[in-house]
């Protein structure tokens, strides 16, 4: 048994530095016209050879550090403890999340412009997270061409303001609701197909969308983007130093307030705040409905859920078009905040983080995705260095959630209703 | 004449890249095959294989070394040893321990492994385009001197020769070995499979390795056909070959070579005929129709739902 | 739970918004934003060696009226949405000078935060047209526009007396933009145009391109994009036997076309800015680059010193560190820099900037050809 797993360990030490010493420990590097092969500097080499040997420790050694790991307490105890009263805890939490949205919208005000304006991008990181939940969380159809619905927001919005010169009041709706048409279109025909198919099959979607908003140059602009997307407005005032529109009058004017750019930033932030709400709420709801349950029950066993009458087709489109719909919410959101949208914000790449935040966060849980979002948001501007390395951390992180912990850092509370005892 | 010259250079070029599509494809469906998910991570196994396969050939020059055929094995067996050694890993670090979960869990591991893999080779080597050397240059060409000449360079001729080559070998070693007769009979029923004695962690294992290996193949040849490595481009191109692979029918190794063909002809032409802007969108259309009407793909077989 | 990263996010913002505030009063802050990482962070170091450098010098020489510059540093990763992020943050920190962004589409929505905000801004590297067409005040580039570039390129084809002339894109901001600029003018040539196409970024397989380009039997093919992709081209067409001269902008004279081209990146045609540090009188600056270790030969290095230069003159000639005061007197004024005289038109670009077509060669240099 030992000698059996000193060969496996050794074995796995042996793969690990083919694995790394080949792409690690040479640097191709172009030097003038030709390509050389340099060597990678000494610390390097020693990295490569510690992973080497902390792999083949592992190995060598591996029933006995399961064993020490799963002695350790599981870090969160209270999971095993009685659950409160469903009520009273009810209650707890609707108070907790009011005084955080109370909190939140005061906070703006305390707080510089930048982090303001960085608050506003998580929040639409949230409602997108929140969005795609429902899809992948709740219905367990994996779509991975999210990003095509927030670009049919965005570029919704951006579009009808160009050429009918809308608000952004009104292109709300709209944006959110074309994207929705656009879910139930592409979901009609590709819900019937399993699974693993689905993600690619969306995958392709989402990569037809950007490669057309791309390539239609004479209605989006192709990669020129659209510019000069208006902000929102408050009944009618702007929150610009100039008035653009005829008929709108200025913020800081009507009120004889000196002219401060933090109003803008400020007043997005409270409408994606609002947004972020809203769509936190809706679902919530649905949540509780039958629809939410139906949701549930063809992702735990399609065929069971079948066998009750439920309708597949019905209930996965309700679930596509509900994401897709708040997609492009944050699309329109979006495009107002940076006043310039362009295919190249709509990548496969922008799928992937928000994926990446909704399985962080634990599929199906709204906290932890909105915990998600934040860090995954903010992280990478808390420390530029490591912003390099984010998608190799995202990339590795996934991996190990789905290996510990598929349920999420706040796996999903099933919400149930007791009934009343009769005395 | 020329029209037909014009169409058949068209078809060269797509049948060339789409054979290439053929080798990836493999490694995509023998693992659908076997244990009904997607490696989402083996386009970045390829684009490891081109990388290794440079630093080798890279290597080679600067010790002075110019023998072609030497060059190309060494390329070759360092492309191959990395790619199924990483392939072998990538399996037993996130696929084996999640195997037998919800069908959405070894997929989302697969996506993580797959960005994880891309960075590992951005951050090692940089995110600039390396040029490949062209070390088997020239070819036949046909037709009149002063019309449009039709071109068969000798690089297009080694990838079709090479692909054939790994085809029938792994056809055989599918049909006849003792390992081959174990895949076939995992990917029929797992559990029966291992009742039997098979040893279904090591099955799972070689299919892992063997499809590496090919696309380490496809990463020599189609580094040294197009001309230069970046970490991104393993995976466009497999996604073109899960895509091959899907619209052949997955599981078939048959139908993965046909699913090849018929992408790489089809996204040539498109780009012959009409505009190369669209001919991604050309293929991922072409998947999506095969999907909605015939969900198993060419050749697969239709797939029953077991209650 | 949620209040407590609020927190944290409150706290790490304010102390990012103190280390922005914490410089002392005498001193004029100048932004420096642009990609440090990112994939093409290669550009971002000329860029923030470029301007660093002019920063260096003019303290070392008693500084603007007086008062020290000093570099505030923002890295935007060429991504519109991270430079919005900087826009704001700049505002934040008070900084009223900005010498950035890098990629068009990073400097547009930023720039419409500047105006907003009564920020100056000077971009040393995007050329898109429509970033001084919105009637900004306060948007300046030291660098021509695509629209300066295509007619160069187009006016050097047509006085070739080509039969055909195929023009190729990449589909990007940068690419398609001089593309269709070359594609107006040499239709106003009289040029036959036989191919207008783009292509998708991130290919390598140009195959199918290169057999149209011979089927279409033209002489010359012009390429708007990045060095990757044309390398790559150059390589398969001459592979396939196409016999075309190639021609393309700034953004593939760059030595890395060598390494994936080979020969074949010999005779291939490329417009750009005058080699500025090929100037008898930059050498004194170009000496101080090589001395500190840097290389002034990249395309931004000395647009980037001359935009710190010229906000420096701004405020010296307007007498006061008002940007709507500097831009004024950037607009009035004429000044001498390390990429030539400079005057500015209302929109705020250069009257003239000259671009020069150069022959490339396959060990990595270039010879001027007209």
């Amino acid at each position: 048994m030992a000698a059996n797993n000193f060969r496996h360990a050794l074995f796995c030490a042996f793969i690990t530095l083919i694995i790394s010493y080949p792409i690690i420990g040479f640097n191709l590097e172009a030097q003038g016209i030709n390509v050389t092969l340099t060597g990678a500097d000494a610390s390097t080499i020693v990295m490569v050879l510690l992973a080497a040997l902390i792999v083949f420790l592992f190995q060598m050694f591996r029933e006995q550090i399961m064993g020490g790991l799963k002695s350790i307490p599981h870090p969160l105890p209270q999971s095993n403890k009685e659950p409160m009263a469903e009520n009273r805890r009810a209650k707890i939490e609707s108070w907790v999340l009011t005084g955080i949205v109370i909190f939140a919208l005061f906070w703006p005000f305390l707080v510089s412009r930048g982090s303001v304006d960085l608050a506003t991008l998580v929040l639409i990181y949230i409602m997108l997270a929140l969005g795609l939940n429902v899809v992948v969380g709740l219905a367990g159809l994996l779509d991975l061409g999210y990003v095509a619905f927030y670009a049919v927001g965005a570029y919704t919005f951006a579009l009808l303001s160009q050429y009918t010169g809308i608000s952004f009041w009104l292109a709300l709706p709209i944006g959110a609701l074309l994207a929705a048409l656009f879910g139930l279109v592409l979901g009609f025909p590709v819900l019937r197909l399993r699974g693993d198919y689905l993600a690619i099959v969306t995958l392709g979607f989402g990569e037809i969308i950007r490669i057309l908003l791309n390539n239609w140059t004479t209605l989006t602009g192709g990669p020129n983007g659209i510019g000069g997307i208006p902000d929102p407005t408050l009944f009618g005032m702007e929150f610009g130093r100039r008035v653009k529109e005829e008929g709108n009058t200025s913020f800081h004017e009507t009120f004889g307030i000196a002219y401060s750019g933090e109003h803008k930033v400020i007043f997005l932030y409270l409408i994606a705040l609002v947004l972020a709400v809203f769509t936190a709420l809706v679902i919530r709801r649905f949540m509780r409905m039958p629809v939410g349950r139906a949701w549930e029950a063809l992702r735990e066993d399609e065929i069971a859920a079948r066998s009750l009458g439920l309708s597949r087709t019905a209930v996965k489109l309700s679930a596509f078009t509900i994401g897709a719909f708040f997609a492009g919410f944050a699309g329109t959101v979006f495009a107002s905040k940076q006043g310039f949208i362009s295919p190249e914000s709509f990548v496969f790449l922008e799928s992937a983080i928000i994926l990446a935040i909704v399985v962080l966060g634990g599929m199906g849980s709204q906290i932890g995705v909105v915990l998600a979002a934040i860090a995954v948001t903010i992280l990478p501007e808390l420390a530029r260095e490591f912003s390099e390395y984010r998608m190799l951390i995202f990339g590795a992180a996934m991996v190990l959630m789905m290996v510990w912990r598929p349920q999420g850092l706040m796996p999903m509370r099933r919400i149930h209703i007791e009934l009343k005892r009769q005395e | 004449m020329q029209d037909l010259l014009y169409f058949s250079q068209q078809l060269i070029n797509g049948l060339t890249i789409g054979s290439t599509y053929a080798l990836i494809a493999i490694g995509y469906t023998m693992v659908y095959g076997i244990i009904g998910m997607i490696n989402f991570a083996h386009g970045e196994i390829y684009m490891i294989g081109a990388y290794t396969a440079l630093i080798a050939i890279t290597g080679l020059a600067s010790l002075g070394i110019a023998w072609l055929p030497l060059i190309l094995i060494v390329a070759l067996l360092c492309a191959m040893l990395v790619s199924s050694s990483m392939g072998w890993a990538v399996e037993r670090v996130a696929y084996r321990p999640v195997r037998g979960r919800h069908r959405l869990i070894p997929l989302i591991s697969a996506i993580g492994m797959s960005i994880f893999l891309q960075n590992y080779v951005h951050l090692a080597q940089g995110s600039r385009n390396i040029g490949f050397p062209a070390l088997i240059d020239g070819g036949f060409n046909f037709g009149s001197g002063d019309g449009f000449q039709m071109s068969l360079s000798y690089m297009q001729i080694t990838i079709f020769i090479t692909t054939l080559i790994c085809m029938t070998a792994l056809s055989l070693f599918i049909s006849r070995s003792r390992t081959g007769r174990a895949c076939r009979a995992v990917s029929q029923d797992l559990g029966m499979a291992s009742l039997l004695g098979i040893d279904t962690n090591r099955i799972i294992s070689a299919t892992f390795v063997i499809g590496a290996a090919l696309a380490a193949v496809a990463g020599l040849l189609l580094g040294m056909y197009y001309g230069s490595v970046d970490p991104l481009f393993g995976f466009i191109a497999g996604l073109k070959a899960f895509t091959a692979a899907v619209l052949g029918g997955i599981g078939s190794i048959p139908g993965a070579m046909l699913g090849g063909l018929i992408l790489g002809v089809a996204e040539s032409m498109t780009s012959g005929y009409l505009s190369g802007e669209y001919k991604d969108v050309i293929s991922f259309s072409l998947l999506i129709l095969i999907l909605l009407f015939k969900p198993t793909g060419l050749l697969g077989k239709p797939e029953v739902e077991k209650i | 739970m949620r209040t407590s990263v609020k927190k944290l996010v409150t706290a790490v913002s304010t102390s990012v918004a103190l280390m922005g505030a914490g410089h002392a009063a005498a001193e004029i802050q100048i932004g420096i934003a642009g990609p440090m990482t990112g994939p093409v962070a290669q550009y971002g170091d000329m860029q923030f060696s470029g301007a660093r450098m002019a920063i260096e010098q003019i303290n070392a020489n008693g500084g603007v009226m007086g008062e020290e510059l000093v570099a505030v540093e923002y890295d935007d990763v060429c991504d519109p949405k991270q430079a919005v992020t900087v826009a704001n943050s700049l505002v934040n920190d008070g900084v009223r000078f900005v010498i950035g962004h890098l990629c068009s589409s990073s400097t547009q929505p930023a720039s419409d935060i500047y105006e907003d905000e009564g920020i100056l801004m000077v971009t040393p590297a995007s050329t898109s047209p429509e970033i001084t067409e919105r009637g900004y005040e306060l948007v300046f580039r030291t660098i021509g526009l695509d629209s300066m570039q295509g007619p160069v390129a187009a006016n050097y084809i047509a006085a070739q007396n080509p039969e055909r002339v195929a023009i190729v894109h990449d589909k990007q901001q940068y690419g398609e933009g001089i593309a269709t600029a070359v594609r107006d003018t040499l239709k106003d040539a009289g040029v036959e145009i036989a191919m207008f196409e783009g292509i998708t970024a991130g290919d390598k397989d140009f195959s199918s391109l290169v057999t149209k380009l011979k089927q279409a039997d033209v002489d010359y093919v012009y390429y708007g994009g990045y060095h990757p992709e044309l390398g790559l081209i150059l390589r398969q067409a001459d592979s396939a036997g196409l016999d075309a001269r190639f021609m393309g902008p700034e953004g593939v004279g760059n030595k890395d076309i060598n390494t994936i081209a080979g020969e074949a990146a010999e005779g291939l045609l490329v417009t750009l800015p005058p080699a500025f540090d090929q100037k008898a009188e930059n050498q004194a600056l170009v000496k101080a680059f090589e001395d500190k270790g840097e290389d002034p030969s990249g395309p931004f290095v000395l647009t980037s010193y001359t935009a710190v230069q010229l906000v420096a003159e701004g405020i010296e000639a307007a007498d006061s560190t008002d940007p709507f005061d500097v831009a004024a007197a950037l607009r009035e004024g004429t000044f001498q820099t390390p990429i030539g005289t400079v005057e500015y038109d209302k929109a705020g670009d250069m009257k003239s900037f000259e671009f020069v077509v150069y022959e490339w060669h396959s060990d990595g240099s270039k010879t001027p050809v007209n």
